[in-house]
């Protein structure tokens, strides 16, 4: 039998020892993204999928145990889950919405050509690179009572002192939106122009030719062109929002008195502040069947992945 | 578990005959009388090994003023023992806890933290502190702490053991600007009806300016509960039978009245108002009184000049003439996984003797709990310190016994009842509903509390 040994300088190695050699390879290459896969995302999943069947509290030690599915059947009874599962319904329609219809504006608008283009899609762009709890900074100092801008209203005789649209439960919603959409439409702009400038010119100048108008050719040319970011830029939107906390927590705090408490912020509420990571980790379980089947349907009813 | 009632006092007032309640109910009170006790002599630290070590130092409540204050209090203890060093680190006032739950499960806990009574049964639930009831036994230690801080220390934990340097403790004042009451020709308030007077009287809303701050946001709690059993002349949670004492009529009254300040003496915007928002619109000058702790009289002198801002202590009941005092102890702790028990004691013990403690107490406003500190003239020229100690000594005064000993204590006070305090200024709900569904979650603790006794 041939031996590694007798192999002469430059000769190739026996046929069973490359194909072992081959054969490990693509294992020792994937071995440290599986790893990290295994750490940083599988353990944590497993890790809630068996905490959500049992009571955990960190603070009731002497309380922990297997209890089933009874913290599934105690989210069914609970108010402000559902409470909590609405108003997640109506921040995400409400937000992708706008940010899509403004988004959209802005990207026709910063696509066309005009004198300091270049300056109005940095300012367009720029909130998009501004860092979530400094946005959420930004927006309190705003919205401050003392020194924000009802004060400087009510010095102009406009409103009342002391007020502030985070102190009450319909303008904590509109005070949440406007914040988030000040960040999030640059997202949709960044996308869609992106789209618009593969557009062929040709197709706009032979329109141009056959007499289509503006709002034909954005009908006719743009939209079918753009239709696929839209629809892309739609479902990370929602998903992003569905789980939005950093904006909710640090500007509402879900309040007052819970008016503007998503799910997942309900999520982290439970598990940072009561310790009730049992109850947490079931809520955690619901909130991914939710946004999972949402999410499929989205792509069904849009035929998302179909061959066109 | 039995009862009895303490004489003098009206048949609501009672005292339970607990582990806790009995010695937290008398702790603040033999805190303050022994304040005036004679004192002993600190001892004279060792020296430490000749290596340095390095410890970590978490702060709960990290702000400009406080970070400069516990850093020279550091540089103090450094040059004291050059041995070791310690690594300030600042946690926000409204996350830390999270941050040291994290540190717990992943045994990444530092080794010193500022602590306080109410945040103690939480952590020590977790086993995450290391107890100092031997170590400063050893110390001869005793001796030179109050009494009554070292009985709240010990009843906060729910084992009986001590977990936190008994170094300081505050008690809740009324803040008033003296500027404001004397342009309007109100005198100091004495009494309850001053106090709803001087707010109405002080509201301007055309110009800004409201009579009072009410805490509707996060940490609502203790200015609700310190302000409402007071006026209702109720000094614990619980009655003599166990049961939660906020369906009683007197103290829906008391929170009824006070609920009521929100909006017609206070801003709208103090629906959602913390620390931070009541502090700035006191010091702003577009609140005229506010309740909070002693430990804000640096903020307030900052903002205002110490001739404009003055504390008054609760006032006595209507209902019964008992005057009830809320307090809070704090100081410092070391977590049992610490590397460096042994250094991290050092600390906690020079924070204890009457340097450590004679800084941090004066420049922070504190009360102090080194016997010899007390008797320093800082602490009888303090005015909030100075009011607090007299009402306290009265006859009449009773501090405030928080069942802090309850592992749920916090999620009530914070995360269950903040929406619904919200609910009820926003008139979603009657108080009577709020006060209901706050005696049900206590009634619910205790009940399981006393089960596993």
């Amino acid at each position: 039998m041939t031996t590694i040994n007798h192999i002469r300088e430059g000769q190739a190695p026996p046929l069973v020892a490359r194909r072992v050699r081959s054969s490990r390879a693509p294992y020792a290459l994937i071995f440290p993204a599986a790893l990290l896969v295994a750490v940083f995302l599988v353990y944590p999943v497993a890790k809630v999928v068996h905490s959500s069947f049992r009571q955990e509290n960190v603070l009731k030690p002497f309380d922990d145990g297997f209890i089933g599915l009874a913290n599934y059947s105690a989210i069914l009874r609970d108010d402000l889950f559902w409470s909590s599962l609405a108003f997640s319904a109506k921040w995400v329609g409400t937000e992708v919405g706008l940010q899509l219809v403004f988004g959209l504006c802005l990207g026709l608008i910063v696509n066309e050509a005009f004198r300091g283009r270049g300056l109005a899609r940095a300012l367009l762009f720029s909130p998009w690179a501004v860092a979530g709890i400094l946005t959420t900074t930004i927006w309190i100092l705003i919205y401050n009572p003392t020194t924000g801008i009802t004060r400087y209203l009510a010095d102009m005789g406009i409103g009342s002192y002391g007020t502030s649209l985070l102190s009450s439960s319909s303008g904590a919603f509109w005070a949440a939106v406007l914040a988030e959409m000040w960040k999030g439409i640059p997202f949709f702009a960044i996308m869609i122009l992106a789209d618009l400038q593969s557009v062929p010119g040709e197709l706009y100048e032979a329109a141009k030719v056959d007499g289509a108008g503006r709002i034909r050719r954005f009908w006719s040319i743009t939209l079918p062109h753009i239709k696929r970011a839209l629809l892309i830029a739609t479902l990370l939107r929602g998903i992003w929002e569905f789980n939005n906390v950093d904006l909710l927590l640090t500007l509402t705090g879900g309040g007052p008195a819970n008016a503007t408490t998503t799910l997942p912020l309900y999520v982290a509420q439970t598990a940072l502040e009561t310790k009730e990571f049992g109850y947490g980790s079931a809520l955690t379980m619901v909130a991914f069947l939710i946004l999972f089947i949402v999410c499929v349907l989205y792509l069904k009813l849009t035929k998302m992945g179909d061959d066109e | 578990m039995t009862y009895e009632s303490r004489p003098g006092l009206t048949r609501r007032m009672h005292v339970p005959k607990r582990r806790t309640g009995a010695r937290l109910a008398a702790a603040l009170t033999v805190s303050v009388l022994t304040l005036t006790a004679c004192s002993g002599g600190a001892e004279e630290v060792e020296a430490g090994p000749a290596e340095v070590v390095e410890l970590t130092f978490w702060d709960t409540d990290a702000r400009t003023g406080r970070t400069e204050r516990l850093e020279t209090l550091i540089g103090m203890f450094e040059e004291e023992h050059p041995n070791i060093t310690v690594e300030y680190v600042g946690l926000p006032s409204d996350s830390y806890m999270q941050k040291v739950d994290t540190a717990i499960a992943t045994d990444s806990t530092p080794d010193l933290i500022t602590m306080k009574a109410s945040d103690i049964s939480a952590l020590v639930a977790q086993g995450a502190l290391a107890p100092l009831d031997d170590r400063i036994e050893e110390a001869g230690l005793t001796e030179l702490l109050s009494e009554g801080m070292v009985t709240s220390a010990r009843a906060a934990a729910g084992d009986d053991k001590i977990y936190l340097t008994p170094t300081t403790s505050l008690t809740d004042v009324l803040w008033y600007r003296s500027d404001l009451f004397e342009e309007a020709g109100l005198g100091t308030p004495t009494t309850w009806d001053d106090f709803f007077t001087a707010a109405e009287t002080l509201t301007d809303k055309e110009t800004g300016q409201f009579g009072y701050t009410i805490r509707g946001g996060a940490g609502f709690w203790s200015q609700f509960v310190g302000m409402v059993l007071p006026m209702a002349g109720v000094a614990s949670y619980f009655d003599e039978d166990g049961k939660a004492v906020f369906t009683q009529p007197e103290v829906v009254a008391a929170a009824e009245r006070y609920a009521g300040l929100y909006n017609t003496v206070t801003a709208q915007s103090d629906l959602t108002a913390d620390f931070k928002v009541m502090v700035a619109q006191f010091g702003g000058g577009s609140a005229a009184m506010l309740s909070h702790s002693i430990g804000s009289y640096p903020d307030h002198v900052a903002a205002l000049g110490e001739e404009n801002v003055m504390a008054a202590a609760a006032f006595p009941s209507d209902e019964n003439g008992v005057r009830v005092q809320a307090g809070l102890v704090l100081g410092f702790s070391a977590f049992e996984k610490s590397e460096h028990p042994d250094e991290a004691w050092e600390f906690l013990q020079y924070v204890m003797e009457a340097e450590g403690d004679g800084y941090w107490a004066k420049e922070s406003g504190y009360i102090p709990g080194n016997l010899e500190v007390a008797e320093q003239d800082w602490v009888k020229e303090s005015q909030p310190i100075a009011v607090s100690l007299e009402a306290m000594a009265e006859e009449d005064t009773v501090p405030l016994d928080h069942p802090y000993y309850l592992p749920e204590f916090s999620a009530i006070t914070g995360t269950e009842l903040l929406p619904e305090w919200q609910k009820t200024l926003q008139g979603e709900q009657t108080v009577e509903e709020f006060m209901q569904k706050t005696a049900v979650l206590f009634n619910e603790a205790r009940a399981a509390y006393d089960a596993r006794q």
